[in-house]
């Protein structure tokens, strides 16, 4: 896939998908330009908007990667928002428990925490693909429904605060626990950590035999079986790692976002980080640009709703004209 | 009590039957939907917009049956001419689902929504969910419609040799699934809720899923199953009511471990009831 | 230094005030505005001061109760909001982060309790109030028991239950009063399903505490039983023939006199809770099916609340025999988010 094919297509369906958008708003009676004129304005002029792109940015990468990974070999991680939540929950975990331990353990074991619960939830998938029992699209799916009332069942009992009024939350994680966040903004260390590991990302899977592995299972499992790769390692390997960096990105959520454990933990990044991935493919610079775009198409929702009173949902009909474009440009009978 | 609760997992269940039919139609044909929830959610704000807009329930479900049969189109073009993953299409249809239906929505929210008009509890959409059953499994089992469409889930090469027109084919069951699961969403908006509120069908598209596989793509399992999922969500509350103390997250949870957990028994065995070519994008021999 | 400013700012208070540009609102609601319940409650308050003062308003429906929910206030102070309401109680702590990070923007918060030189909390003193409408139900209600669906189970919502219980039994020392909690503020399909469960269980009228009263309230009027509203007055459409009464919020002066404040530089935040005295709730129109004794008991009973009643003096047993308060132990308005019990006779677990 050359990068300019791919930029201008990008740039071309982006186009396309704008303007659909645009045309519905319209019909609906709406000011579509105005409102992109609006982000714009939002999005460069202001120090909130701009460092906000970047806060969207992380959980997005991160939950783009937990979908990334798992395809290379040709699976299907639909459960990241899952796996967000699961992260979430064995991070406040750590931090409460362990919230007398001093600081330099304190923020590593949070962050470790978050990976493995989110590695865990992915797992469990993982291993009834390999026992042949269900296919990972479905159990993903189904789990994604479970995480957040376990989250629930937390904020609601044992871990209830019990200042605000018993409002269902858990108690502030420790400052200790907290990821570092820029002055005056929201910006947190969460995106550093996403980078790092898109760069890790891109490194294994190009550059190394265990990439050259993941391609050929990808490419045709059998073949692959026959050759006497362990498949059957790699499946609970990918999921298990995508897993815990969707994890990661709901530790970061709750450690420096929120600074507790919540009902809601993600506005939905886990399905958004699917369509990042697939739009993206496996380069690592298309994952950070479509999730960019994302972030900024969220942040046109934010603008819609509080100018033109349009539902912030709506937003999901300009990412499912994008993700039509791209899915019918494919191939046409 | 039983009774109370019984009523209760048929109010619950019978939008959770209604999804089940439409995709065991559409899987039947070979393709697997995902974005359920959406066309759920599509016919819901129909239903309610015209409902409220007209006075008149019934106008309601039909505008959500057409609703669904239209929104599930852009998915079929998508699948059956495309040859698209159907796993990426159908969750774009699901963001598709929910912004349109956000959108048609939004107007009505708080709206004075005209209800189905129940009797004894049942209301139009209850009475014929079984009938309705009876006919799919009959269509399905023994038209020629219905066997050229299962075989086109089963092998497609060999229904496309034996001179079944697979495109026409699919499209009409995709038609069908879309118009099922809008009237699913129709009757949690108007038979049980009364009202539009953004995302209310709460995932049940995606049980509707494992209900199927629950069901092992047989319309009777699919009731069965559909009493047992809804019952699982009504006996939460009923029991809450009856001041026993039982976590509402727990019992939430428990129809999706149910699904999981019998995936399983469906699994190795049932795997074989799956139909041959569900999931795989035709690019053959046309 | 805010003190400074403000001192500035009120000095400079231009004798001109028509010629000050209008004042910007930036208000977040947790559901739609047109909910027949709390946040229509909330609109009709801000249409007041938009009508009022002329301001510019820029609104956000359904913003939940998360970070999400700065992320909006944010971008409404980027487009130059001097006043954010946060309209629900989970926007509390988002709000209160802005607060600090923009101290030259007023916010006021409903129904919490953080208070800051430019953060400011308000609620209607709903305790005491829900004692009215129960003793409407101990008046109506024939089999003596009543169903309420609670949506998240604060020390608030359980006030409001306790209070509407002790009201009914001050009718009918025998009234039970069953919870059911839904886990959320605004779940429709729960909330269908919470009221047929309590009807089923022998209700004859139903009541509750979520964002909109009107799906409970549609489904008690399907099933041919009482229903009693809250959040708002307009519910009362939705029953012709069972409603009762119910209590409703008016914001409108309030909201006015806060922007007031702000455009004249005087906002300072405080707690503010009034309540039927003040007129910042009201207790709806009667039903028609209400004879005219009980709406003279229920008048009375409004009358002794807004002198100052309460409800909440020991002693009382809550529902697992144990006092909850001695004789001569009093609650006051500022304890109402901490009841962590529930009055002896209501059927149900504070979790």
């Amino acid at each position: 896939m050359s990068t300019d094919g791919t930029f201008w297509r990008a740039a071309w369906i982006g186009l396309a998908a704008f303007t659909a958008f645009g045309l519905i708003l319209g019909i609906a009676g709406k000011h579509p330009l105005q409102a992109y004129l609006d982000t714009g304005a939002y999005v460069l002029g202001s120090l909130e908007g701009f460092t906000e792109l970047f806060v969207r940015m992380g959980p997005l990468v991160m939950a783009a990667l937990a979908v990334a990974i798992p395809a290379r070999i040709g699976l299907f991680n639909v459960g990241g928002e899952g796996q967000i939540y699961m992260g979430a929950l064995f991070a406040t975990g750590a931090a409460l428990h362990l919230a007398q331990a001093p600081s330099w353990l304190l923020l590593p074991a949070t962050i470790a925490a978050g990976f493995i619960g989110g590695a865990i939830w992915a797992l469990v998938p993982a291993l009834m693909r390999v026992a042949g029992v269900a296919n990972e699209a479905i159990t993903t799916l189904l789990l994604n429904y479970v995480a957040p009332l376990a989250v629930a069942y937390q904020i609601f009992g044992p871990w209830r605060s019990p200042e605000s009024s018993s409002y269902p939350q858990s108690p502030r994680l420790a400052e200790a626990a907290t990821l570092p966040v820029l002055p005056n903004t929201r910006l947190h260390a969460g995106l550093l950590i996403a980078l790092a590991c898109l760069a890790v990302f891109a490194y294994v899977f190009h550059r190394t035999r265990w990439g050259l592995e993941m391609r050929a299972i990808g490419a045709n499992r059998s073949a692959s079986q026959h050759l006497g790769l362990p498949v059957r390692a790699y499946v609970l390997l990918c999921m298990a790692l995508g897993g815990g960096i969707a994890g990661l990105a709901g530790m970061a959520e709750v450690s420096a976002i929120q600074g507790r454990l919540v009902a809601e933990v993600s506005p939905g990044y886990g399905y958004m980080g699917f369509l990042v991935a697939w739009l993206a493919g496996p380069s690592a610079r298309a994952i950070a640009g479509m999730a960019l775009l994302f972030a900024l198409i969220s942040s046109v929702g934010d603008i819609l709703q509080i100018t033109q009173r349009v539902p912030f949902a709506v937003v999901n009909i300009l990412m499912a004209a994008i993700l039509f474009s791209v899915l019918c440009a494919g191939r046409r009978r | 009590m039983i009774a109370a609760l019984l009523i209760a997992s048929v109010a619950a269940g019978t939008a959770l039957l209604y999804a089940a039919l439409g995709e065991i139609v559409g899987e039947r044909a070979g393709i697997i939907n995902l974005g359920v929830e959406g066309v759920m959610l599509a016919g819901a704000a129909c239903a309610c917009a015209v409902g409220a807009m007209s006075g008149n329930p019934y106008f309601g479900v039909l505008a959500a049956a057409l609703a669904g049969a239209l929104i599930s189109l852009v998915f079929a073009y998508a699948v059956v001419d495309c040859a698209a993953n159907q796993l990426a299409a159908g969750l774009s249809l699901l963001l598709l689902g929910l912004g349109v239906s956000a959108l048609i929505g939004n107007p009505f929210v708080g709206a004075v929504m005209p209800g189905l008009p129940s009797l004894a509890r049942m209301d139009a959409l209850v009475a014929l969910v079984l009938p309705l059953t009876a006919l799919i499994a009959w269509g399905l089992s023994a038209t020629r419609w219905g066997l050229q469409l299962r075989a086109v889930g089963e092998n497609p090469t060999a229904a496309f040799a034996a001179g079944c027109n697979r495109r026409r084919l699919q499209y009409q069951a995709i038609a069908l699934s879309g118009i099922l699961s809008a009237l699913a969403g129709a009757h949690i908006a108007l038979g049980v809720a009364y009202t539009w509120a953004e995302g209310m069908t709460g995932g049940r598209g995606f049980i509707a899923i494992a209900l199927v596989m629950f069901a092992r793509w047989n319309p009777w399992g699919a009731v069965a199953g559909a009493l047992v999922f809804g019952g699982a969500e009504a006996s939460q509350l009923q029991l809450q009511a009856h001041g026993v103390d039982v976590s509402p997250f727990v019992m939430n949870m428990l129809p999706y471990l149910l699904t999981l957990a019998v995936l399983p028994l469906t699994g190795k065995r049932g795997r074989l009831a799956a139909p041959a070519a569900l999931g795989r994008p035709y690019r053959g021999v046309e | 230094m805010l003190k400074i400013l403000i001192c500035v700012l009120a000095l400079a208070s231009p004798v001109r005030a028509q010629d000050k540009p209008p004042l910007t609102v930036g208000v977040i609601y947790i559901g739609t505005a047109n909910d027949y319940g709390y946040n229509r409650a909330m609109k009709d308050g801000v249409e007041a001061l938009r009508k009022a003062t002329g301001a510019n308003v820029l609104e956000a429906e359904n913003v939940p109760e998360s970070a999400e929910a700065q992320r909006v206030m944010a971008a409404m102070i980027a487009k130059g909001a001097k006043l954010i309401m946060a309209t629900s109680f989970g926007h509390q702590e988002f709000a209160f982060n802005l607060a600090r990070s923009h101290p030259q923007v007023a916010f006021v918060h409903a129904g919490g309790w953080m208070l800051r030189d430019n953060f400011g909390n308000f609620f209607g003193a709903t305790q005491t109030a829900w004692y009215v409408l129960g003793v409407a139900a101990g008046h109506m209600s024939k089999a003596g028991k009543a169903g309420f669906v609670a949506g998240v189970p604060i020390g608030y919502v359980i006030g409001n239950i306790n209070a509407f219980h002790l009201g009914a039994r001050s009718v009918n020392p025998k009234f039970q009063t069953r919870v059911v909690v839904t886990g959320g503020w605004s779940d429709k399909v729960k909330e269908a399903a919470a009221a047929n469960a309590l009807i089923d269980q022998g209700a004859d009228l139903v009541t509750m505490h979520v964002d909109s009263p009107a799906t409970v309230i549609q489904i008690a009027e399907n099933r041919g039983v009482y229903s009693i509203g809250f959040q708002s007055i307009e519910a009362r459409a939705l029953a012709p023939k069972g409603w009762i009464t119910g209590l409703g919020f008016n914001w409108g002066p309030y909201m006015t006199e806060t922007a007031q404040q702000v455009v004249n530089g005087t906002f300072k935040g405080k707690m503010v809770r009034l309540g039927l005295r003040e007129k910042m709730l009201v207790v709806a129109p009667f039903g028609d099916a209400v004879p005219q004794n009980v709406r003279d008991a229920v008048d009375a009973a409004a009358a002794r609340v807004a002198d100052g009643f309460t409800p909440f003096t020991g002693p009382i047993k809550d529902n697992t025999g144990a006092y909850a308060l001695r004789a001569g132990e009093k609650m006051e308005n500022s304890d109402m988010g901490k009841f962590d019990w529930y009055a002896e006779g209501v059927i149900g677990r504070v979790k």
